[in-house]
């Protein structure tokens, strides 16, 4: 099962924090424990980590021999990271990961980590067609994206029904459409970005 | 969507634009405010309460604490609009958690959702389930989404999301799920045609039957239908592969139920899964260049590999595997690296011989040093299951030089490692003692308890050890700096030995005090206390020093700490008794040798399994720990699943002091519910099933049953102890039935064996007829004949039990007698219990005439030789006969039928050198004549 699945960037701040089994730590901590154990491993090294001494973080209940690994792959500033138990095959999470991307790619075109914070809801929607409560629903990045887009287009007509007078109805994470997104009404407005 | 609120979007780029964390903190507070503030006036509308609660969401993403939003969420749940509800809903699995207290307020609108003729809306609740499903959910709700799973008009994606959700429900509280009772009808869906669709499928069914083994048997043949299609036919839809490979994560999914069952007995099955893993094997022998491509290729070889492991150890396939991993664990790529090492390990855990292992020692102790920590775990793990006796004094000391260098985290589990291995292979009692010792001063504070309490029990129970351990461990004692572990094992090795060694030079009891009480004053408190101990023992084997032990008990009366003081007092008075009194020689009685129990170090290592999550199906460590686990669970379930039909009483109490023997000093819990072990399918009933069953006991073919939509049909051919059936399934309605499946039910198999030649086609197209061949083998004398179980989807699930004709006399050949060899064996049988005689009333033909041509057909039917002129009356009928089997040979058997035409009754005479086939061929016959 698939316990935990993370986005956070080069400097540890979380893009995106989705846990399916309880915690008992605050989700922070375990990111920043996280991000502490997997920031200073070089590239080239393996893309698991079983790591006892995070055990006490998200160790699974007592009395269970069940370890719990983490499967992280880094996409330039970012660090995708599930934490999974010993039913789930490594090397298919890492695939795992890699079908994340191209589905949030096909959604966002070309998908940069300022789109995962502007629509983090658009994020968790995607997310919840590749996994749902800690399992494996789709891997096919063609189901997942029609998925999404049936998802969008339920949304887009919810918004048209309820303002009939909105231009276009222009709805939803992609950045194509007639208006100017207000990604970039926004963008020449920031300035000294620090990161946060 | 967060595009369309603009207050949202401001307020995500102010949070950006906050320069340090204190501004962002002060921006959060000011809008957290607000949106109280905003909550509290109320009267907002539907947009609104989505922005606000949308940045709640966003809120709590950034790591804040959040309070408040939580009913606003619940309403925007029930609001008509997909967007709003799709916040509320996004909202309620981030911010509650399954014990929330809110969730009780969305059940309701959960449970409309997910009635609702809306795919999407029943997706929004079906994904809202499965992340916050409380027990209290699956009480509620179960139904509603297994309605969903099963109903031939869902969508796939609903059946997608429904089958996780049902999964979930099960975790949560598997006794509201009927799982036993849903069990056919569950499988079946795992011939459904959208691949993904059978991947949720499989989670569900893996969970379901781990712990209902037997009621979900058939899945083992669908999943290895299934391989096999994929792997071999190559029949799946273009979309379902990922870099050229195959649906991946569905393969490693089958691959791993598969992991989940004993190795299947059934011929056909066997090869099947073996053709398929020599192929997945073969077809990734060749690396390629997209790191994508071989990624999923090896996730499906690493799981096929580990089945092969899992089905036999001694198989050819196995041979190849070791030669593939031989070659990972050298690999330049790490994640290669990494999991041949792993997967290595399961072979040595399961491998009866480590030889090939042994050949690549040298690359593992090679990769206790390679630079990812990951690596190295996993090295010392594979080291860990394949140390043996003849390697074990090099593995041990490979790994105590390594000791010194490796990594703080990694050292304790080590010290475990390295302390079991040295103690489960020790070449000789000194050598264990030297290593031990080492250890304990090498690794120093990352040495646990359990582990110097192991040496002292060994030490004790270990006559020989006594002398040299003492004099060892004093060695290391004189040593300057001594680890605080070192100083407990040696206060109490040489207050109970010390003696031993007191005559030679060097060893003196002065000595041995200095060398102990010289470390006492860097020691805790507990470690003093246990060297008190020693000096109360040696004032009374070490008379001469008596003086110096007396001074340290007077002064430690003064000290603060209790447990010390009142020790130090009690020893005082001790030592200060008059020489002639035997209280202190009493007292100071030498340790009788420890209850022999399993180590503590080893229960430390190997804690205990939960119940519905998936079970590992092999634990690092050799053989005999896994065959031990592995007995451990059978018998358990064996014990648990003790029917009323099963009178092998003998059987089941040795089973259980077996249990006892093996639990004993281990904490090992039972896992959950242990499989109801298969009962036998519950028979249809129709008017004419027995008829045609019956009729089909003494003839070689004929209708089986039919219906409106099916029919079977059945030919048979039996030569000797074998035969063979060919049934032919017929699809009489003008739309497919899929997802077919026939099984057969033997209950005894140890008499009676019938395996199918091949995986049958899972769709029955419209109109056509299909044959499956079944193959039988009588081993024994049996009673009850196999039940098929034929079921299919067509519209609804059905599913039809009946018995097949394979009885007993199928298996006899007739053999000719002339009159005096029949009377001589006649006789020579005799009477009871080897004779079974019945007399039933008969019908009458037509014409009020004995039906011989009948009763001709049915003796002969049942493969008895009829002879003529035996008996001189000629209604009568005498048959003999010769029954094949292939364990317990062959058995004769007589028979005399004789009808009487004016009581209406018949009497018959089965004699045979079996009781048993006397009795079960009386009744057999007897069922047939009656029969109208």
């Amino acid at each position: 099962m698939i316990h935990a699945v993370l986005i956070f960037n080069t400097s540890g701040i979380p893009r995106l924090t989705k846990f399916y089994t309880p915690l008992h730590q605050s989700s922070q901590t375990v990111v920043q424990k996280i991000f502490s154990l997997i920031s200073v491993r070089p590239q080239g090294l393996c893309n698991f980590l079983d790591a006892p001494e995070l055990e006490a973080f998200l160790g699974p209940k007592d009395g269970s021999n069940e370890r719990w690994r983490v499967v992280y792959r880094n996409y330039a500033t970012l660090y995708f990271v599930f934490v999974v138990d010993g039913a789930e095959s490594e090397l298919g999470i890492l695939d795992l990961i890699q079908v994340f991307v191209e589905a949030l790619d096909r959604s966002f075109q070309n998908v940069c980590e300022l789109d995962l914070v502007f629509h983090f809801d658009e994020v968790h929607h995607i997310l919840a067609e590749i996994i749902q409560g800690g399992l494996v629903l789709e891997t096919n990045v063609e189901e997942i994206n029609s998925s999404v887009q049936s998802a969008l287009k339920a949304r887009k007509d919810s918004f048209i029904s309820s303002n009939p007078l909105a231009l276009g109805g222009s709805v939803g994470g992609s950045r194509n459409g007639g208006l100017p997104t207000p990604l970039n009404w926004l963008t020449d407005r920031l300035t000294g970005v620090s990161g946060r | 969507m967060a595009a369309n609120m603009r207050g949202l979007t401001q307020f995500i780029a102010d949070i950006r634009g906050a320069r340090v964390r204190e501004l962002e903190e002060k921006r959060i507070n000011k809008e957290m405010a607000n949106i109280r503030k905003k909550f509290k006036d109320g009267n907002l509308d539907g947009y609104q309460k989505k922005k606000y609660v949308a940045k709640i969401i966003f809120t709590y993403i950034l790591g804040y604490k959040v309070d408040i939003g939580h009913l606003e969420a619940v309403n925007l749940i029930s609001s008509s609009k997909y967007s709003e509800k799709q916040i509320g809903y996004l909202a309620v699995t981030l911010l509650m958690h399954e014990n929330s207290d809110f969730l009780r307020l969305v059940v309701n609108s959960i449970r409309k959702d997910l009635d609702e003729n809306n795919e999407v809306h029943n997706c929004l609740a079906l994904h809202a389930i499965a992340n916050v499903g409380s027990s209290e959910m699956a009480e509620a709700l179960a139904e509603d989404v297994h309605r969903l799973l099963i109903s031939p008009t869902s969508m796939t994606f609903v059946k997608k999301k429904a089958a996780l959700t049902l999964l979930r429900l099960y975790r949560k509280r598997p006794e509201v799920i009927p799982a036993v009772e849903w069990a056919l009808r569950l499988v079946s869906l795992m011939d459904d045609q959208d691949l993904g669709v059978v991947l949720c499928v499989t989670s569900l069914i893996m969970a379901l039957a781990q712990d209902h083994p037997d009621a979900f048997a058939v899945c083992y043949t669908k999943a290895v239908d299934r391989l096999h299609r994929i792997g071999i036919e190559h029949e799946y839809s273009g979309i379902y592969t990922y870099y050229k490979v195959p649906a991946p994560w569905l393969q490693v999914k089958l691959l791993r139920l598969l992991q989940y069952y004993p190795p299947t007995e059934d011929v056909t099955l066997k090869s099947v899964l073996n053709e398929t893993l020599q192929t997945i094997m073969t077809s990734s022998a060749e690396p390629s260049r997209n790191v994508q491509h071989n990624n999923a290729q090896n996730a499906v070889l690493f799981e096929a590999i580990s089945l092969a492991i899992h089905l036999d150890t001694r198989s050819p396939l196995v041979d190849t595997a070791a030669v593939l991993l031989a070659r990972f664990i050298s690999s330049k790529e790490t994640n290669v690296r990494y999991l041949g090492l792993d997967t290595m390990a399961h072979l040595a855990a399961r491998s009866e011989t480590l030889d090939p292992l042994k050949k690549h020692q040298g690359t593992i102790i090679l990769s206790l040093r390679d630079k990812d920590i990951s690596v190295r775990r996993r090295a010392l793990d594979l080291l860990y299951s394949m140390c043996d006796v003849d390697n074990s004094e090099l593995i041990v000391g490979e790994l105590l030089r390594y000791l010194k260098v490796a990594d703080y985290v990694l050292r304790e589990e080590m010290v475990l490692k390295i302390a079991i291995l040295t103690e489960k292979y020790a070449s000789s009692y000194k050598w264990y003692v030297d290593t031990i010792l080492q250890l304990i001063s090498a690794a120093g504070d990352h040495v646990g308890e359990e582990v110097w309490y192991r040496v002292v029990q060994i030490v004790t129970n270990t006559e020989d050890l006594q002398e040299y351990a003492a004099r060892v461990v004093f060695e290391y004692l004189k040593t300057p700096s001594v680890h605080e572990s070192l100083v407990k094992v040696g206060g109490y090795i040489l207050g109970e030995y010390g003696h031993l060694i007191a005559n030679e030079p060097g060893y003196s009891p002065i000595e041995q005090f200095q060398a102990l009480h010289s470390k006492s004053q860097f020691c805790v408190a507990p470690t003093r206390s246990i060297l008190l101990s020693t000096y109360i023992k040696w004032v009374n084997v070490f008379p001469e020093i008596k003086p110096q032990l007396i001074n340290i008990f007077e002064r430690y009366r003064h000290v603060l700490d209790a447990e010390l003081q009142q020790r130090a007092c009690e020893y005082y008075a001790l030592a200060c008794l008059p020489d002639d009194n035997e209280m202190l020689q009493n007292v100071c009685e030498e340790m009788p040798p420890f209850p022999p129990r399993v180590s503590g170090l080893t229960s430390r290592l190997n804690r205990k399994m939960t119940d519905t999550e998936d079970k590992r199906t092999w634990i690092h460590g050799g053989r005999e720990i896994n065959l031990e686990q592995q007995q451990m669970s059978t018998l358990v379930r064996s014990k648990q699943a003790e029917l009323p039909v099963n009178d092998s009483t003998t059987a089941s109490g040795t089973a259980d002091s077996a249990v006892l023997n093996a639990l004993a000093g281990l904490d090992l819990t039972v896992p959950s519910e242990a499989g109801e072990s298969a009962p036998a399918p519950r028979l249809t009933v129709g008017p004419s099933i027995d008829k045609w069953y019956q009729k089909l006991t003494y003839s070689a073919e004929g209708v089986l049953y039919e219906d409106v939509q099916i029919q079977i049909g059945i030919k048979s051919r039996f030569q000797g102890y074998l035969g063979q059936l060919a049934i032919y399934f017929g699809n009489k309605v003008s739309a497919p039935l899929t997802s077919f499946t026939s099984t057969v039910y033997v209950s005894d198999s140890a008499a009676l064996s019938a395996t199918f030649a091949k995986i049958p086609a899972n769709v029955l197209a419209p109109r056509t007829q299909s044959q499956q061949l079944l193959q039988v083998e009588c081993k024994k004398v049996f009673t009850c004949p196999p039940i098929l179980t034929v079921s299919f989807l067509a519209g609804a699930y059905q599913s039809i039990s009946i018995r097949l004709p394979v009885i007993v006399t199928k298996f006899f050949e007739g053999v000719k007698f002339g009159q005096a060899d029949f009377f001589e064996r006649w006789k020579l049988i005799g009477g009871f219990p080897r004779e079974a005689q019945v007399v039933f009333p008969i019908c009458l033909d037509a014409a009020g005439h004995i039906d011989l041509p009948h009763n001709r057909r049915i003796v002969s039917g049942n493969h008895f030789e009829i002879l003529d002129g035996i008996d001189p009356n000629p209604s009568n009928i005498v048959g003999a006969a010769v029954l094949h089997t292939s364990v317990e040979g062959k058995v004769g058997c007589l028979l005399r039928l004789e009808p009487n035409r004016e009581a209406k009754l018949c009497r018959l005479t089965v004699r045979s050198t079996s009781e048993e086939v006397a009795t079960a061929v009386q009744r057999l016959v007897e069922t047939a004549l009656r029969m109208e």
